[in-house]
Protein backbone atom coordinates (compact mmCIF):
# COMPACT_ATOMS: atom_id res chain seq x y z
CA UNK A 1 0.00 0.00 0.00
CA UNK A 2 1.15 3.72 -0.30
CA UNK A 3 -0.22 7.07 0.25
CA UNK A 4 -2.63 8.75 -2.03
CA UNK A 5 -2.21 12.51 -1.31
CA UNK A 6 -5.98 14.40 -1.51
CA UNK A 7 -5.65 18.08 -0.03
CA UNK A 8 -3.56 20.20 2.46
CA UNK A 9 -5.43 21.77 5.00
CA UNK A 10 -4.50 23.87 8.44
CA UNK A 11 -7.27 23.56 10.30
CA UNK A 12 -8.43 20.63 9.87
CA UNK A 13 -9.87 18.20 12.87
CA UNK A 14 -11.44 15.42 11.56
CA UNK A 15 -11.51 13.30 8.12
CA UNK A 16 -13.63 14.78 6.09
CA UNK A 17 -17.07 12.90 5.95
CA UNK A 18 -16.99 11.00 2.75
CA UNK A 19 -19.53 8.57 2.01
CA UNK A 20 -17.90 6.51 -0.74
CA UNK A 21 -14.60 6.71 1.48
CA UNK A 22 -11.10 7.36 -0.96
CA UNK A 23 -9.73 6.16 -4.14
CA UNK A 24 -10.21 2.70 -4.46
CA UNK A 25 -12.92 3.19 -1.46
CA UNK A 26 -10.08 3.58 1.18
CA UNK A 27 -10.81 5.49 4.59
CA UNK A 28 -9.96 8.45 4.85
CA UNK A 29 -6.89 9.80 7.75
CA UNK A 30 -5.13 12.70 8.36
CA UNK A 31 -1.33 13.10 8.36
CA UNK A 32 -0.26 16.61 10.17
CA UNK A 33 3.03 17.90 10.71
CA UNK A 34 4.49 21.46 10.78
CA UNK A 35 0.63 22.96 11.98
CA UNK A 36 -0.52 21.70 8.40
CA UNK A 37 -2.73 18.35 7.51
CA UNK A 38 -3.07 16.26 4.58
CA UNK A 39 -6.04 13.81 3.74
CA UNK A 40 -4.65 10.73 2.89
CA UNK A 41 -5.82 7.14 1.91
CA UNK A 42 -4.30 3.99 1.43
CA UNK A 43 -4.42 3.00 -2.21
CA UNK A 44 -3.00 -0.35 -4.20
CA UNK A 45 0.19 0.51 -5.13
CA UNK A 46 0.54 -1.55 -8.14
CA UNK A 47 -2.22 0.96 -9.76
CA UNK A 48 -0.56 4.00 -9.19
CA UNK A 49 3.45 2.33 -9.69
CA UNK A 50 2.95 2.35 -13.48
CA UNK A 51 0.12 5.10 -14.40
CA UNK A 52 0.74 5.33 -18.06
CA UNK A 53 -0.75 1.84 -18.65
CA UNK A 54 -4.04 3.41 -17.28
CA UNK A 55 -3.50 6.39 -19.07
CA UNK A 56 -5.90 5.23 -21.83
CA UNK A 57 -7.94 3.57 -19.01
CA UNK A 58 -10.96 6.39 -19.12
CA UNK A 59 -13.08 4.27 -16.65
CA UNK A 60 -10.58 3.98 -13.78
CA UNK A 61 -9.08 7.52 -14.74
CA UNK A 62 -12.86 9.07 -14.03
CA UNK A 63 -13.36 6.72 -10.97
CA UNK A 64 -10.06 8.28 -9.55
CA UNK A 65 -10.85 11.60 -10.60
CA UNK A 66 -14.51 10.90 -8.87
CA UNK A 67 -13.32 9.82 -5.45
CA UNK A 68 -10.39 12.55 -5.49
CA UNK A 69 -13.11 15.19 -6.05
CA UNK A 70 -15.41 14.21 -3.45
CA UNK A 71 -12.58 14.14 -1.10
CA UNK A 72 -11.37 17.48 -1.88
CA UNK A 73 -15.11 19.06 -2.32
CA UNK A 74 -15.55 17.98 1.35
CA UNK A 75 -12.74 19.62 2.75
CA UNK A 76 -13.25 22.63 1.18
CA UNK A 77 -16.86 22.74 2.08
CA UNK A 78 -16.18 23.88 5.28
CA UNK A 79 -11.84 24.77 5.21
CA UNK A 80 -9.35 26.20 3.32
CA UNK A 81 -7.86 24.12 1.04
CA UNK A 82 -4.95 23.45 -1.15
CA UNK A 83 -5.70 20.66 -3.18
CA UNK A 84 -3.35 18.08 -5.05
CA UNK A 85 -3.11 17.68 -8.58
CA UNK A 86 -5.24 14.36 -9.23
CA UNK A 87 -3.04 10.62 -8.80
CA UNK A 88 -0.39 12.38 -5.54
CA UNK A 89 1.11 9.65 -4.12
CA UNK A 90 4.04 8.46 -1.60
CA UNK A 91 5.43 5.80 -0.69
CA UNK A 92 4.13 6.01 2.74
CA UNK A 93 2.93 8.91 5.63
CA UNK A 94 6.43 9.37 6.33
CA UNK A 95 7.27 10.96 3.12
CA UNK A 96 4.20 12.92 3.29
CA UNK A 97 5.16 14.14 6.66
CA UNK A 98 8.62 15.33 5.05
CA UNK A 99 6.41 17.24 1.97
CA UNK A 100 4.21 19.17 4.28
CA UNK A 101 8.11 19.89 6.19
CA UNK A 102 9.75 21.04 2.91
CA UNK A 103 7.04 22.80 0.94
CA UNK A 104 5.22 24.36 4.34
CA UNK A 105 5.71 27.75 2.95
CA UNK A 106 4.21 27.31 -0.42
CA UNK A 107 1.45 25.53 0.89
CA UNK A 108 0.67 28.20 3.44
CA UNK A 109 0.90 31.22 0.86
CA UNK A 110 -1.55 28.70 -1.15
CA UNK A 111 -3.96 28.53 1.67
CA UNK A 112 -3.17 32.21 2.53
CA UNK A 113 -4.21 32.56 -0.85
CA UNK A 114 -7.36 30.51 -1.43
CA UNK A 115 -8.90 31.04 2.18
CA UNK A 116 -12.54 32.93 2.24
CA UNK A 117 -12.19 32.28 -2.46
CA UNK A 118 -13.33 29.69 -4.62
CA UNK A 119 -12.63 28.45 -8.30
CA UNK A 120 -15.59 29.61 -10.88
CA UNK A 121 -14.94 28.92 -14.60
CA UNK A 122 -16.46 30.35 -17.39
CA UNK A 123 -16.14 29.12 -20.84
CA UNK A 124 -17.39 30.76 -23.56
CA UNK A 125 -18.93 29.39 -27.14
CA UNK A 126 -19.22 30.63 -30.67
CA UNK A 127 -22.92 30.88 -30.89
CA UNK A 128 -24.71 28.00 -32.85
CA UNK A 129 -25.83 29.85 -35.77
CA UNK A 130 -23.59 32.53 -36.16
CA UNK A 131 -21.84 31.35 -39.03
CA UNK A 132 -25.14 30.38 -40.68
CA UNK A 133 -27.04 33.49 -40.93
CA UNK A 134 -25.38 34.47 -44.34
CA UNK A 135 -27.38 30.99 -45.68
CA UNK A 136 -30.64 32.11 -47.03
CA UNK A 137 -32.56 31.11 -49.91
CA UNK A 138 -31.18 28.66 -52.76
CA UNK A 139 -28.81 30.81 -55.31
CA UNK A 140 -30.46 31.72 -58.34
CA UNK A 141 -27.40 30.30 -60.27
CA UNK A 142 -23.94 28.77 -60.09
CA UNK A 143 -22.00 32.13 -60.09
CA UNK A 144 -24.54 33.39 -57.29
CA UNK A 145 -23.90 29.97 -55.01
CA UNK A 146 -19.89 30.31 -55.43
CA UNK A 147 -20.65 33.93 -54.11
CA UNK A 148 -23.09 33.03 -51.13
CA UNK A 149 -20.50 30.13 -49.88
CA UNK A 150 -17.78 32.76 -50.26
CA UNK A 151 -19.49 34.58 -47.88
CA UNK A 152 -20.82 32.11 -45.62
CA UNK A 153 -17.13 30.94 -44.98
CA UNK A 154 -16.19 34.30 -44.24
CA UNK A 155 -18.89 35.16 -42.02
CA UNK A 156 -17.85 32.02 -40.62
CA UNK A 157 -14.26 33.06 -40.40
CA UNK A 158 -15.43 36.41 -38.82
CA UNK A 159 -17.85 35.19 -36.64
CA UNK A 160 -15.04 33.39 -34.58
CA UNK A 161 -13.14 36.43 -34.79
CA UNK A 162 -15.68 38.30 -33.18
CA UNK A 163 -16.42 35.90 -30.37
CA UNK A 164 -12.73 35.53 -29.56
CA UNK A 165 -12.60 39.04 -29.09
CA UNK A 166 -15.56 39.09 -27.10
CA UNK A 167 -14.17 36.21 -25.22
CA UNK A 168 -11.30 38.29 -24.42
CA UNK A 169 -13.64 41.56 -22.94
CA UNK A 170 -15.35 38.82 -20.91
CA UNK A 171 -12.66 37.03 -19.35
CA UNK A 172 -11.04 41.14 -18.60
CA UNK A 173 -14.55 41.90 -17.25
CA UNK A 174 -14.60 38.41 -14.85
CA UNK A 175 -10.47 38.86 -13.85
CA UNK A 176 -11.50 42.36 -12.88
CA UNK A 177 -13.76 41.07 -9.72
CA UNK A 178 -11.32 38.15 -9.09
CA UNK A 179 -8.30 37.45 -7.10
CA UNK A 180 -6.42 35.68 -9.51
CA UNK A 181 -6.86 34.66 -13.28
CA UNK A 182 -5.96 31.82 -15.18
CA UNK A 183 -6.43 30.95 -19.22
CA UNK A 184 -6.68 27.35 -19.63
CA UNK A 185 -6.62 26.05 -23.14
CA UNK A 186 -9.96 25.60 -24.87
CA UNK A 187 -10.86 22.25 -24.72
CA UNK A 188 -11.61 20.01 -27.72
CA UNK A 189 -15.52 19.55 -28.92
CA UNK A 190 -14.80 15.59 -27.66
CA UNK A 191 -14.49 17.18 -24.41
CA UNK A 192 -17.30 19.46 -24.22
CA UNK A 193 -19.80 17.16 -26.02
CA UNK A 194 -21.10 20.27 -27.69
CA UNK A 195 -20.85 21.44 -31.45
CA UNK A 196 -19.29 25.07 -31.07
CA UNK A 197 -15.96 26.14 -30.72
CA UNK A 198 -14.90 26.97 -27.40
CA UNK A 199 -13.01 30.38 -27.79
CA UNK A 200 -12.61 30.78 -23.75
CA UNK A 201 -11.79 28.01 -20.37
CA UNK A 202 -11.14 30.64 -18.23
CA UNK A 203 -10.26 30.25 -14.02
CA UNK A 204 -11.34 32.89 -11.71
CA UNK A 205 -10.28 32.53 -8.02
CA UNK A 206 -12.90 34.59 -6.55
CA UNK A 207 -13.90 36.35 -3.02
CA UNK A 208 -17.04 34.53 -1.82
CA UNK A 209 -18.53 38.35 -1.03
CA UNK A 210 -18.23 38.84 -5.13
CA UNK A 211 -19.57 35.26 -6.35
CA UNK A 212 -22.93 37.31 -6.90
CA UNK A 213 -21.62 39.59 -8.84
CA UNK A 214 -19.61 37.14 -10.97
CA UNK A 215 -22.50 35.27 -11.46
CA UNK A 216 -24.63 38.35 -12.45
CA UNK A 217 -21.84 39.64 -14.83
CA UNK A 218 -22.02 36.14 -16.33
CA UNK A 219 -25.76 36.41 -17.43
CA UNK A 220 -25.40 40.12 -18.24
CA UNK A 221 -22.79 39.04 -20.95
CA UNK A 222 -24.57 36.11 -21.89
CA UNK A 223 -28.20 37.73 -22.65
CA UNK A 224 -26.73 40.50 -24.38
CA UNK A 225 -23.74 39.31 -25.37
CA UNK A 226 -23.41 37.39 -29.04
CA UNK A 227 -21.50 34.19 -27.34
CA UNK A 228 -22.66 31.65 -25.19
CA UNK A 229 -21.19 31.99 -21.94
CA UNK A 230 -21.21 29.01 -19.25
CA UNK A 231 -20.68 29.30 -15.32
CA UNK A 232 -19.23 26.52 -13.06
CA UNK A 233 -18.69 26.68 -9.81
CA UNK A 234 -17.95 27.13 -6.89
CA UNK A 235 -14.96 24.98 -7.26
CA UNK A 236 -12.20 24.20 -4.85
CA UNK A 237 -9.02 26.30 -6.26
CA UNK A 238 -7.87 23.36 -8.63
CA UNK A 239 -6.19 25.99 -10.68
CA UNK A 240 -4.60 27.93 -7.98
CA UNK A 241 -2.99 25.83 -5.73
CA UNK A 242 0.26 25.18 -7.82
CA UNK A 243 3.42 25.20 -6.99
CA UNK A 244 2.89 23.33 -3.99
CA UNK A 245 3.96 20.48 -3.82
CA UNK B 1 -29.60 -15.85 -35.32
CA UNK B 2 -30.34 -15.07 -39.04
CA UNK B 3 -32.15 -11.93 -37.83
CA UNK B 4 -28.73 -10.32 -35.92
CA UNK B 5 -26.68 -11.18 -38.85
CA UNK B 6 -29.05 -8.63 -40.87
CA UNK B 7 -28.67 -6.34 -38.10
CA UNK B 8 -25.08 -6.52 -38.16
CA UNK B 9 -24.81 -6.04 -41.95
CA UNK B 10 -27.10 -3.02 -41.74
CA UNK B 11 -24.58 -1.70 -39.40
CA UNK B 12 -21.53 -2.53 -41.57
CA UNK B 13 -23.22 -0.91 -44.57
CA UNK B 14 -24.06 2.09 -43.12
CA UNK B 15 -20.63 2.47 -41.36
CA UNK B 16 -19.18 1.87 -44.70
CA UNK B 17 -21.35 4.68 -46.38
CA UNK B 18 -21.15 7.24 -43.82
CA UNK B 19 -17.13 6.64 -44.32
CA UNK B 20 -17.56 7.31 -48.07
CA UNK B 21 -19.62 10.24 -47.60
CA UNK B 22 -17.08 11.93 -45.17
CA UNK B 23 -14.98 11.55 -47.85
CA UNK B 24 -16.56 12.95 -50.56
CA UNK B 25 -17.72 15.67 -48.23
CA UNK B 26 -14.27 16.04 -47.94
CA UNK B 27 -13.34 16.55 -50.88
CA UNK B 28 -16.43 18.54 -52.11
CA UNK B 29 -15.44 20.95 -49.61
CA UNK B 30 -11.48 21.29 -51.22
CA UNK B 31 -12.95 22.08 -54.54
CA UNK B 32 -15.41 24.65 -52.86
CA UNK B 33 -12.42 26.35 -51.37
CA UNK B 34 -10.12 26.20 -54.03
CA UNK B 35 -13.33 27.42 -56.70
CA UNK B 36 -13.76 30.34 -54.66
CA UNK B 37 -10.27 31.07 -54.48
CA UNK B 38 -9.95 30.90 -58.13
CA UNK B 39 -12.95 33.48 -58.71
CA UNK B 40 -11.75 35.31 -56.49
CA UNK B 41 -8.23 35.26 -58.22
CA UNK B 42 -9.99 36.12 -61.62
CA UNK B 43 -8.72 32.98 -63.22
CA UNK B 44 -12.34 31.80 -64.73
CA UNK B 45 -14.20 32.94 -67.64
CA UNK B 46 -18.34 33.74 -66.44
CA UNK B 47 -19.42 30.73 -67.88
CA UNK B 48 -16.60 28.27 -66.21
CA UNK B 49 -17.75 30.10 -62.88
CA UNK B 50 -21.14 29.41 -63.95
CA UNK B 51 -20.60 26.15 -64.35
CA UNK B 52 -18.60 25.16 -61.85
CA UNK B 53 -20.76 27.10 -59.12
CA UNK B 54 -23.96 24.72 -60.40
CA UNK B 55 -21.89 21.76 -60.31
CA UNK B 56 -20.73 22.55 -56.49
CA UNK B 57 -24.56 23.26 -56.08
CA UNK B 58 -25.55 20.04 -57.13
CA UNK B 59 -22.80 17.62 -55.64
CA UNK B 60 -23.98 19.50 -52.35
CA UNK B 61 -27.83 19.29 -52.72
CA UNK B 62 -26.90 16.01 -53.52
CA UNK B 63 -24.96 14.91 -50.17
CA UNK B 64 -27.63 16.03 -48.12
CA UNK B 65 -30.18 14.16 -49.64
CA UNK B 66 -27.51 11.54 -48.98
CA UNK B 67 -26.78 12.11 -45.74
CA UNK B 68 -30.56 12.08 -44.96
CA UNK B 69 -31.29 8.63 -46.73
CA UNK B 70 -28.66 7.50 -44.71
CA UNK B 71 -29.84 8.90 -41.17
CA UNK B 72 -26.77 10.81 -40.75
CA UNK B 73 -26.26 14.39 -39.67
CA UNK B 74 -23.86 16.61 -41.45
CA UNK B 75 -21.73 16.53 -38.09
CA UNK B 76 -21.43 12.78 -38.23
CA UNK B 77 -19.48 13.49 -41.54
CA UNK B 78 -15.97 14.23 -39.34
CA UNK B 79 -13.40 11.97 -38.34
CA UNK B 80 -11.60 13.40 -35.44
CA UNK B 81 -7.98 13.40 -36.17
CA UNK B 82 -7.12 13.66 -32.16
CA UNK B 83 -4.73 16.07 -31.79
CA UNK B 84 -4.71 17.39 -35.75
CA UNK B 85 -8.31 18.46 -34.72
CA UNK B 86 -11.46 17.57 -37.08
CA UNK B 87 -10.87 16.35 -40.39
CA UNK B 88 -13.35 18.78 -42.06
CA UNK B 89 -12.60 21.89 -40.85
CA UNK B 90 -16.07 23.58 -39.44
CA UNK B 91 -19.47 22.87 -39.63
CA UNK B 92 -20.58 24.31 -42.41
Amino acid sequence: MITYLYAVGRDLERVPDVGSGGVGGGALRLVGEAGLQAVVSDVDREAFEDLDAHREDLAWLASVARAHHGVVEAVGRAHAVAPLALATVYLDDDRVRAVLRESHEAFTAVLDRVDGRDEWGVKAYVRPGAARAAAGERPSSGAAYLRARRDALRAGDAAVADAEREAEAVDAAVSALAVESRRHPPQDRSLTGRTEQMVLNGAYLVDRSAAAEVRALVEERSRTGSIDLELTGPWAPYSFAGGAA
Amino acid sequence: MSERIEIDKDAVRRDLMKLVLTIVELLRQLMERQAIRRVENCELTEEQEEDLGTALMLLSDAMDELTEQFGLTPADLNLDLGPLGPLLPRDR
